[in-house]
């Protein structure tokens, strides 16, 4: 048996290293990061079909979620409920003041400004980004993505920009369902179910819906496509230890881009609306 | 279709379980410890871009109308109600249950569960009950934690950043929420927990195909989470409606 010295300051070395490689990892995220943007032409010039292939698979999921109508039922599904949500909570408060005339506005103004990018951004990570970190993952694992760079495929740009490339694509199309479906079930809860005259509601709805805030908030639905997809195919890359190591990898690649995400949002809303908030009451 | 009824069996199978003796304490603790310690960062993380978020755009509106004074009441009522149970299950199904699905799944398909079946433990008594009970208890005590953070970051902004009084704030708190929102918060929180635990022990207990087979068990038990979050959500809004009004 070979005896080993033992070091100096043990304690103190450990949290040393720890610190060291806390400080490393992110380094190699914004490395992989850079690299995933920078192959972006690559996959343009060369791996044109597959970026198609994936833009249809995350359109309609894989498996069990295909089998639910894929990521645009979710996405609708899960907007549609928050949209309820605004007639149920904003018509009863609203007309706790006697001013449930206003629940048009709410629709136009919350739905726009808050709950469309937040739930799309929610909706996002749990369909798109855990799939492809789960697929990654379990490629990672069975040693594929080591055979992709034997054979002299460019991994980065073949299996990350790709897939950057094809969230963005596909996010357009789902936010216009996002965003659609938010304000219909908030329109049909509260003139259908609450019994507010159409008319009412369409009139304060469209006063008080500003064209540019939608298209504002398309840029970010763009932008939270973007960061979560980095942040997905980072940790499906770098996933390890076996069958747990993946889900694992999912799980924490959900907690980052849920939070990256929501200070993405919070940061641009900041930006483009300004303190003031670019709201026109007088309309 | 088949999967939503085995679905179901298993919740039965699951509650049914719970005051059947021996109970798992110590796999209790453990688990809701780990639940704890992976949810606690993430949540504290997210409640503050939330409620931001939330107050920015309240406060643009009150600001308008020279309703400046109620930024408290706006804070809270979005806090207290919406965003506390739903940051708290985000967190939770995010990182609590997709990790306690990887590691049911990981147990599966190197056939542990029908080894612990043959060696005559129930498995759902052993290893699902503490788990499902331990998303339920952390889930309610991390909604206060997000409703903390949240009202103490509300504050921040809007008194440094837009310039609300700071003793309006504190006063209008407690204009439009009460004791019954916090007490309907907290329930509502124990309920997205039991059902995210619910959904990771079911998924993870009847994965196959390898390590491919897990991430996608992963992935679904985040989707699905979320999609039972909000449309739990949305019913028991109304019913809140109706109880506190």
């Amino acid at each position: 048996m070979t005896h080993v010295p033992s070091k100096l300051h043990p304690r103190l070395r450990r949290i040393a290293a720890d610190q060291y490689a806390g400080w490393s990892r992110l380094g190699i995220q914004t490395q992989f990061y850079f690299t995933t943007l920078r192959s972006t032409p690559d996959v343009a010039i060369r791996y044109k079909s597959e970026m198609v292939r994936l833009i249809a698979q995350m359109s309609l999921g894989t498996g069990a979620l295909a089998v639910i109508g894929g990521t645009v039922v979710i996405v609708g599904f899960l907007t549609m409920s928050v949209g309820a949500l605004i007639a149920v909570r904003g018509y009863n408060q609203f007309a706790d003041i006697g001013v449930e005339a206003l629940t048009g506005f709410a629709s136009a103004y919350f739905n726009v400004r808050l709950i469309a990018p937040l739930v799309a951004g929610i909706a996002l990570a749990a369909t798109i980004g855990a799939g492809a970190t789960a697929q990654l993952g379990a490629m990672r694992i069975n040693e594929e993505i080591d055979a992709l760079e034997v054979m002299g495929i460019r991994s980065v740009a073949y299996l990350a920009s790709t897939r950057v490339i094809a969230g963005v694509i596909v996010v357009i199309p789902l936010y216009c369902v996002a965003v659609l479906s938010s304000f219909v079930a908030a329109r049909v809860g509260t003139t259908a179910v609450y019994g507010q005259s159409t008319g009412v509601y369409d009139h304060y709805f469209n006063t008080f819906l500003q064209p540019a805030d939608i298209i504002w908030s398309f840029a970010l639905a763009v932008a939270m496509a973007v960061v979560i997809m980095l942040v997905h195919t980072y940790y499906g890359f770098t996933a390890s230890g076996g069958p747990a190591g993946v889900g694992e990898a999912v799980g924490r690649a959900v907690r980052t881009s849920l939070i990256s995400a929501s200070y993405v949002i919070v940061f641009m809303s900041l930006a483009i609306y300004g303190q003031t908030g670019n709201f026109q009451f007088a309309g | 279709m088949g999967a939503v009824g085995a679905f179901f069996a298993m919740s039965l199978d699951t509650l049914v379980a719970i005051p059947r003796r021996p109970f798992a304490l110590r796999e209790f603790l453990v688990q809701s410890w780990f639940v704890a310690r992976v949810s606690l960062l993430p949540t504290l993380m997210l409640a503050i871009p939330f409620t931001v978020l939330l107050v920015f755009t309240f406060n643009v509106l009150f600001l308008e109308f020279g309703a400046a004074d109620l930024s408290g009441a706006g804070a809270a009522f979005g806090t207290v109600t919406q965003i506390g149970p739903i940051v708290t299950v985000l967190v939770v199904a995010g990182a609590g249950a997709t990790a306690m699905c990887a590691d049911l799944g990981a147990r599966t398909i190197r056939e542990e569960l029908d080894a612990m079946r043959v060696m005559g433990i129930n498995p759902i008594q052993a290893l699902v009950v503490p788990r499902v009970l331990a998303a339920t208890l952390v889930a309610s005590l991390l909604s206060s934690v997000v409703v903390l953070v949240g009202l103490v970051g509300a504050f921040g902004f809007s008194v440094f950043t837009q310039h609300v009084t700071p003793g309006a704030f504190a006063a209008s708190l407690t204009l439009v929420t009460g004791l019954a929102d916090v007490l309907l918060g907290l329930l509502k929180s124990a309920l997205f927990g039991l059902s995210a635990g619910l959904i990771a022990c079911y998924k993870g207990t009847s994965v196959g195909g390898g390590p491919a087979g897990v991430g996608n068990a992963v992935n679904e038990t985040v989707v699905y989470s979320f999609v039972a979050l909000f449309f739990i959500n949305l019913i028991l809004s109304a019913i809140e409606i109706k109880v506190t009004l």
